[in-house]
């Protein structure tokens, strides 16, 4: 045996060297991880798969979309502008200067009850292009201060509604100074006053655990610029549900806040008077006003949208499935037909 | 310098006129390319005391002790952090995190800070991972014993104790700790043998000899007497140069390679050698050349940046749409936000727009950077990384029994690479073939013997079947089943006299040099080529056993000669040896026997030996022609052996001249030709051999399902055209249907300019000649290839052709023609050409390459191109070193490109694209957003849920996607190779894929925001409560988290039990998340919001309808794609639908069984085939020539056989060559 070929002997047919036996063996284990054996299924965008699932999403779907739009039918909603109208016509700056002004800023507003009207009726009001998202404005807060007593001088994150006169404001920040101070009061058509309830507009979780017992307003709107509401200092925080509703900062500068609920039924052709104090200003950034009145459904509020998109992805799956269909037929394919290889369709292409 | 230097070591099967081009070789083309480290030549010496710590303590140098660690305890986490931070990706991430410490900033920074440090903690305890593996591989070696002089005992002292100047002793088989200057041997002679493997990869053995004065420094009391100097150069990386001096009381004594024993080589058939340590540690050679790896990337990751790059650029122009926007908005007007009065932050202050317009940016760069996904780098990383410690280097279907290794995976940052590969490269020696010579034919006077059917003849995957139905205990190298020659038998053939001769020539003809006991099982042949061990074992399986060589006498124990079963011991006296070199291609012998006849024995290629026959016989010739082209068309390599009768006169009178010729000062070489030329006439052909040079266990049928894949494969070697061809045939790379092209430089005009010796000359005239046949070839090919269903071409040039193909003004035409070719091969390359063609293609044609081989000289391409694979298993290392993933066997090429190639390409391009997906929908949805708050650049959702989308809520189902999705299954793999294509073409991450994603993603994106906002004005609960910005934003965050996961599930192609539970556990882990969070943190707007929301049946509604909504586009291209689209691996998919997968068999029967396709090819392998032309022709091999020789590009050949004549020669012939052009 040659010496120059000793070291690839090993490689030959013979078995291993047997001399040592004891040698470490480097084979891997089997395992099915590390051998990627896993048992796995192996789904197949059949045909009938995506027609049978764009049917299933119809079938789903189209009910759905039928029931939230009779849900959403039978919500009586009656919306009134009234920035414009509470405020004397002109420019801008006029309406600026009078909202700005001390007159007095009552206005009276007739609606009229389109349908019946279960109760409760939920009092909305409407803003617009007002920007409770703004990211100066969503930071300036003191979720600290609000809940608890002891932290009351907790405002660095308020500026600039921190202090006034150089003692801290509770609450503090942008959102709770500019908090919403339009009222409204409603009578019925013969002149009866409708009450409106302002207890449970705000989430109880608010109420309960992000407002405080005994944190109560000070120094509130003292400053040199009153941006809006102001608080009855004798009354805690957590009952202030006014605020609570306020401080839940809205997502879109389009945004209704739940000003309180009429507890009785209106009728069908009943008209309402309003009477409000429109003090709020959103003249200075061309921002609209609306008084909602609704009901409510199971889904909430008047809302088409989840029962259009729920019917038009029904209905647009249902289409699908009959494209797909028609397409089936019109150019079949043979499941795993090899001929579709791309080495086959064009051989000794590559 | 370092390249030179490798250049020349491949010359190994050159020979003698080999030193001539290579000089002009390796001057024109270095600095192309750069091989290890630059090595300082430091003009100084080193002087050593030997013996002498003292003295040798004031030189201060480096201990033995090697340490290959990245990091220590301390520098770890500095060091380590930089490194991390070097990457584009985390720095971004920094700043982001930096950036949002600042007030512009919109998020708090936890949003940055969190994942970036989940991110670094993972990356740096795998960098600690790592680099303790590496310490503890350290310590093992340094601490490895070794015996040092000390108090005149041999003492046990592990390896890093070792000093410069200190005297040790190395026992057989063990390894030479540091550089060593060799004194003294267990060997009378002063010699001793060492394996060089871990440096070159070259088993055979070398042989190094100690200065005769220091021979008897054997014992330890003796060796401790041994105070000499030792002065040398500085250390360096060159391997195989080494100069210094021995100073002794008065002499100087030149030390060269010869005294020199390197670390890392292996001390073989020597009882114990006593060396003296000059260079240790990392200035030994080895480590000296220990290269900096230089890190690849793949195609996909250099792709990925472009597409994050792109991302960049999306956020930037998002940003500038928001600062503009931002500028634009502030106004006084919105006196609630306070943006005229007493503004802190300058941010909103619209007396200065600019100035707002440069805050916003910044601040909506922190809004915006999750576009870029951060989790991405370190996903991807643990995902590579566990396919490859996991998969590659666990796979069973990769393991080597025979050598005990499994594949390893050096690098995990090619994984993906793999599945892209066009081009491979390919050596041959131990990569396609074994290096393996074995008897395996003969024709001995027009009679063809040997039953044996090669392994190429077989083809595919039953050769082993075949193998072990003629596997007896026989000899390495003897792979010969015949009756009618074994055990005697030939006394009955017809012409017993010619298989006499036939024997003899085998066993006289040659410069084996037998070692060991002189029996016929325990005697083992050294043997500079493989071959020619092959032949002599053959003679002895004959009953010619060759067991003493003496420098004048080849003993033989005949048997069977006189009478059936005698054995007698004959002895033949060697008068000549006319040496093999590559321009004689031929060896001869002169020999007297007993009785006083004189025969010349020659054997060599049938070209040079048929032109050198006598007239007579003319049937012989031709029938025995006819055989060698059998032979060679069965991919084996021929010799003719002849053989001539002198008479007694005649050859003294030739004596004369070559005797004169020999002694001849100038020439010698030349000189020696001539004169064999006057003898080497009139032979008598006795017949020819065919040696198999066995490939490679199952190497065609893996070429031939590579190819299939469309990867082209190219084979580089170092060995002549013939044996290129010859194993290009075997490999069935070349097949008499191609179209041949052939450019080589063994041609007569060539030749002819190359004897009148005028290198310019000689270099114009092969310039000129390599311009006209390139042209013409490519021309030619074009005519061929506008033929449809034209044939396939085939392109084979010679180094020395290549070098000037090679040039600028020919490269791209080179280049071009051999796109073409379905094979090309280049043989007689150095391995500096090797580099250079990958880095042809590399570069110039930017494919993806791949590079295997095995040994030293194949390092160069290794690292040239875009991966490189090493054969492992043998004990060469050097190529396994440099490389990127190791394989005990070509065939597992198949497997690992593929198989695991192609899995991870695929799965990493669905892991790249859902990133992307993911961050880019989730940034869009922020986007959309920003419109809606007067660009201010509020966040839409909580710090927190930012944050954790990215590292928790859709981190792990796609870390499972990247583990274990597979669309078919390795079997199917390897059934349809032409499956691979996809990834050469890149099917699956390219511009258009991302373009799609990204449309799909911005719908999504919509649909998500839109719908989750649409209702935010309108009272949806029974109670007419409203519900705030973080109500909507965690409403939409949940549709977001559930669409996004879903995505991920409808693009599996398998769907385990994990990706069930990980999609389903983000989801819920998302919801554990919201109700813990909305409780626990009461400040934060997101406080309660899920219990509200849930207290809704909206937002059932929307979960519901949200994620189909956004889904359904996918949902519609999916199906519209893979119903008039499909790709292949779909519609392999549907084949084999029905077909369960394959759990654990393939592993067992792998091989064994026969397709149909395989059983009908096997047949046509037996049928009568038309002869091609070629014949192979042994002999040349590489490592023929001795190891320093070639290496300086001077003929010195230090021959084993030389070994025998030591006693007579004087010490200074092995003075070391200062090669001129160092």
């Amino acid at each position: 045996m040659s010496n120059a070929t000793a070291p690839t002997n090993s490689t030959s047919t013979e078995p291993m060297d047997t001399s040592a036996p004891a040698r470490y063996s480097k084979r891997p284990k089997y395992s099915r991880f590390t051998q990627q054996e896993l048992p796995a299924c192996k789904p197949i965008l059949t045909p009938r798969w995506v027609i049978s699932t764009f049917m299933l999403v119809t079938i789903v779907f189209v009910p759905i979309g039928i029931a939230s739009l009779f849900a959403s039918r039978d919500v009586v909603e009656i919306v009134d502008r009234y920035d414009d109208s509470c405020a004397p016509s002109g420019s801008r700056t006029d309406k600026v200067r009078f909202i700005q002004s001390t007159a007095d800023k009552t206005c009276n507003r007739t609606l009229t009850v389109p349908k019946h009207m279960k109760q409760p009726i939920y009092v909305y009001y409407q803003l617009d292009n007002f920007y409770q998202n703004h990211r100066r404005y969503v930071k300036s807060r003191s979720d600290q201060q609000l809940r608890n007593r002891n932290k009351e001088n907790d405002v660095s994150t308020c500026k600039p509604e921190d202090t006034a006169h150089g003692v801290t404001i509770v609450p503090c920040g942008l959102v709770a100074w500019s908090m919403f101070n339009d009222t409204f009061r409603f009578s019925g058509s013969n002149n009866v006053q409708l009450p409106v309830t302002k207890r449970g507009i705000s989430w109880k979780s608010d109420r309960d655990h992000k407002f405080g017992k005994d944190v109560f307003p000070k120094n509130f709107q003292n400053g040199s610029l009153i941006g809006g509401a102001r608080l009855n200092e004798s009354i805690p925080l957590s009952e202030q549900e006014d605020l609570i509703v306020w401080m839940r900062t809205a997502a879109l500068p389009t945004f209704r806040k739940l000003y309180g609920k009429i507890e009785v039924d209106l009728q069908a052709g009943d008209t309402i008077n309003v009477v409000m104090q429109n003090n709020y200003n959103t003249y200075s950034f061309n921002g609209k006003k609306k008084l909602v009145l609704s009901t409510a459904s199971w889904l909430g509020g008047k809302n088409n949208f989840i029962g259009i998109a729920y019917l038009a992805v029904g209905g647009l799956c249902f289409v699908l499935a009959i494209a797909f269909t028609i397409i089936y037929l019109v150019k079949p394919r043979r499941l795993g037909d090899p001929s579709y290889l791309s080495w086959n369709r064009n051989p000794g292409g590559h | 310098m370092s390249e030179r230097k490798v250049a020349a070591s491949r010359s190994r099967g050159s020979g003698g006129g080999g030193g001539s081009h290579m000089v002009v070789d390796s001057v024109s083309s270095s600095g192309s390319i750069r091989l290890g480290r630059a090595q300082p030549q430091a003009p100084s010496h080193r002087t050593v005391f030997c013996n002498d710590r003292e003295s040798n303590y004031l030189a201060k140098y480096l201990g033995n002790s090697v340490s290959t660690t990245k990091y220590n305890l301390f520098t770890f986490l500095p060091k380590g952090l930089y490194e991390q931070f070097r990457r584009v990706a985390n720095l971004y991430f920094l700043t982001i995190s930096c950036l949002s410490f600042t007030p512009v900033s919109p998020v708090s920074p936890i949003t940055n800070v969190v994942p970036l440090s989940i991110v670094l903690f993972v990356s740096l305890v795998k960098e600690a991972f790592e680099d303790w593996k590496r310490l503890q591989n350290d310590m093992t070696i340094n601490n490895s014993p070794v015996d040092l002089l000390q108090n005149q005992r041999w003492e046990s002292v592990p390896w890093k104790a070792l000093q410069v100047g200190d005297i040790i002793r190395v026992k057989q088989d063990g390894f030479f700790p540091a550089d060593l200057v060799f004194l003294a041997t267990t060997n009378p002679d002063g010699v001793c043998y060492i394996e060089t493997a871990n440096l070159d990869g070259e088993t055979n053995l070398k042989i190094r000899k100690a200065l005769e004065k220091t021979w008897d420094y054997v014992t330890p009391e003796r060796a401790s007497e041994f105070k000499e100097e030792i002065q040398c150069e500085q250390p360096n990386n060159s391997l195989y140069t080494f100069t210094g001096n021995l100073i002794t009381q008065n002499q100087t004594l030149p030390l060269g390679p010869n005294q020199i024993l390197l670390r890392g080589c292996s001390l073989r058939n020597t009882e114990y050698i006593v060396g003296a340590v000059v260079f240790t540690g990392h200035e030994t050679k080895v480590m000296m050349n220990a290269m900096n790896v230089p890190s690849k990337r793949s195609t996909l990751e250099k792709k990925l940046d472009k597409v994050i790059a792109t991302l960049f650029g999306v956020l930037l122009s998002m940003c500038l749409v928001g600062a503009i926007g931002s500028a634009i908005f502030v106004n006084e007007r919105y006196y609630y936000l306070q943006l005229g009065i007493n503004v802190e932050s300058e941010q909103f202050n619209p007396g200065n727009r600019l100035l707002v317009f440069v805050l916003s940016i910044f601040t909506l760069i922190t809004l915006y950077s999750p576009i870029i996904p951060i989790s991405l780098y370190v996903s991807i990383e643990t995902i590579k990384f566990i396919q490859s410690a996991q998969f590659i280097n666990n796979d069973l279907r990769m393991y080597h029994p025979e050598t005990n290794t499994p594949a390893l995976a050096r690098t995990s940052n090619l994984n993906e690479e793999l599945g892209q590969v066009e081009y491979i490269f390919s050596d041959k020696t131990g990569t396609l073939t074994r290096n393996l010579m074995e008897f395996f034919k003969c024709s001995i006077g027009g009679e063809t013997y040997g039953t044996g059917v090669t392994e190429i003849e077989v083809g595919v995957a039953n050769a082993e079947d075949v193998q072990k139905s003629s596997a007896k205990t026989r000899d390495t190298g003897f792979n010969f089943d015949d009756a009618r020659l074994l055990s005697g038998a030939w006394r009955n053939e017809p012409n017993p006299d010619m298989c006499k001769e036939f024997f003899r020539c085998l066993a006289i003809c040659h410069t084996v040099l037998p070692e060991g006991e002189e029996t016929p099982d325990k005697l083992k042949y050294q043997a500079a080529s493989p071959d020619e061990a092959a032949l002599v074992t053959a003679a002895k399986n004959f009953g010619f056993f060759f067991y003493r060589r003496t420098p004048t006498m080849v003993y033989v124990r005949e048997s069977h000669v006189e009478k059936m079963g005698k054995v007698q011991d004959v002895s033949y006296e060697i008068l000549n040896v006319l040496e093999f070199n590559s321009t004689r291609k031929r060896q001869s012998v002169v020999c007297r026997y007993k009785d006083g006849r004189l025969v010349l024995y020659c054997k060599g290629a049938d070209t040079v030996i048929y032109e050198r026959l006598g007239g007579e016989n003319e049937e012989i010739k031709n029938v025995t022609r006819v055989h060698m082209e059998q032979y060679g068309e069965a991919g084996l390599r021929t010799l003719c052996l002849a053989y001539k009768d002198l008479s007694p006169d005649m050859y003294e009178s030739w004596n004369e001249k070559y005797i004169q010729a020999k002694s001849c000062l100038r020439d010698r070489e030349k000189k020696l030709e001539e004169v064999a030329e006057l003898i080497e006439t009139d032979l008598n052909l006795i017949g020819c051999t065919a040696i198999e040079d066995k490939l490679q266990e199952g190497v065609p049928s893996c070429i031939e399902t590579l190819s299939k894949a469309g990867l082209k494969i190219w084979v580089l070697t170092g060995d002549k055209l013939e044996t290129a061809i010859n194993i290009a045939y075997a490999c069935k790379l070349i097949n008499n249907d191609m179209k041949q092209f052939i450019i080589s430089s063994e041609t007569d005009e060539i030749r002819e300019v190359e004897n009148r010796g005028d290198q310019v000359e000689i270099a114009q005239v092969i310039k000129e000649m390599v311009k006209t046949e390139l042209q013409k070839y490519h021309k030619e090919a074009q005519t061929i290839l506008s033929v449809p269903s034209g044939k396939k071409l085939a392109f084979l040039i010679d180094g020395k052709c290549l070098m000037y193909a090679l040039d600028p003004s020919l490269r791209s035409m080179l280049l071009s023609f051999c796109l073409n070719c379905s094979s090309v091969v280049c043989c007689r390359v150095s391995p500096l050409q090797k580099a250079q063609v990958t880095r042809l293609v590399r570069k110039g044609a930017n494919k993806i390459t791949l590079s295997i081989g095995d040994g030293a000289n194949d390092v160069g391409m290794i690292q040239a191109a875009n991966i490189g694979v090493g054969i492992s298993g043998l004990e060469g290392m050097q190529a396994v070193m440099a490389s990127d993933f190791a394989i005990a066997q070509f065939r597992f090429l198949a497997d690992l490109l593929l198989v695991h190639g192609r899995w991870s390409y695929l799965r990493l391009c669905k892991v790249v694209s859902y990133f992307f997906y993911k961050n880019l929908t989730f940034t869009l949805t922020q986007f959309w957003y920003t419109f809606q708050t007067g660009f201010s650049g509020q966040r839409f959702y909580d710090d927190w849920c930012q944050s954790l989308y990215n590292v928790i809520f859709t981190a792990l189902p796609v870390v499972f996607v990247g583990l274990l999705d597979k669309d078919v299954s390795a079997g199917l793999s390897r059934k349809y190779p032409q499956l691979y294509k996809e990834g050469i073409d890149n099917t699956f991450f390219n511009w258009k894929v991302v373009g799609t994603l990204a449309l799909f993603s911005l719908y999504q994106s919509i649909v998500v925001y839109n719908f989750a906002v649409a209702s935010s004005t309108s009272g949806l609960t029974s109670s007419g409560l409203m519900l705030g910005h973080w109500d909507i934003s965690t409403m939409a965050f949940t549709c977001l988290v559930i669409t996004v996961n879903l995505r991920l599930l409808m693009t599996c192609s398998t769907v385990t039990r994990w990706h069930i539970i990980s999609i389903g556990g983000s989801v819920l882990l998302w919801f554990l998340f919201i109700f813990i969070y909305a409780i626990v943190f009461i400040n934060k707007g997101t406080f309660f919001s899920i219990y509200v929301l849930m207290s809704t049946i909206y937002f059932y509604l929307m979960v519901i309808l949200v994620p189909i909504c956004a889904l359904l586009c996918d949902f519609i291209y999916l199906g519209f794609q893979r119903w008039l689209y499909p790709c292949d691996y779909q519609i392999v998919q549907e084949v084999h639908r029905h077909e369960p997968d394959s759990v654990g068999v393939g592993l067992l029967d792998i091989g064994t069984q026969l397709s149909p396709e395989d059983e009908r090819r096997y047949a046509f392998a037996m049928l009568p085939r038309q002869n091609s032309k070629h014949t192979g022709f042994a002999f040349d091999s590489p490592g023929y020539e001795s190891f320093f020789a070639t290496q300086q590009g001077v003929v010195a050949p230090q021959k084993a056989w030389d070994v025998v004549r030591r006693a007579s020669m004087k010490p200074k012939d092995n003075k070391p060559q200062d090669s001129e052009h160092e």
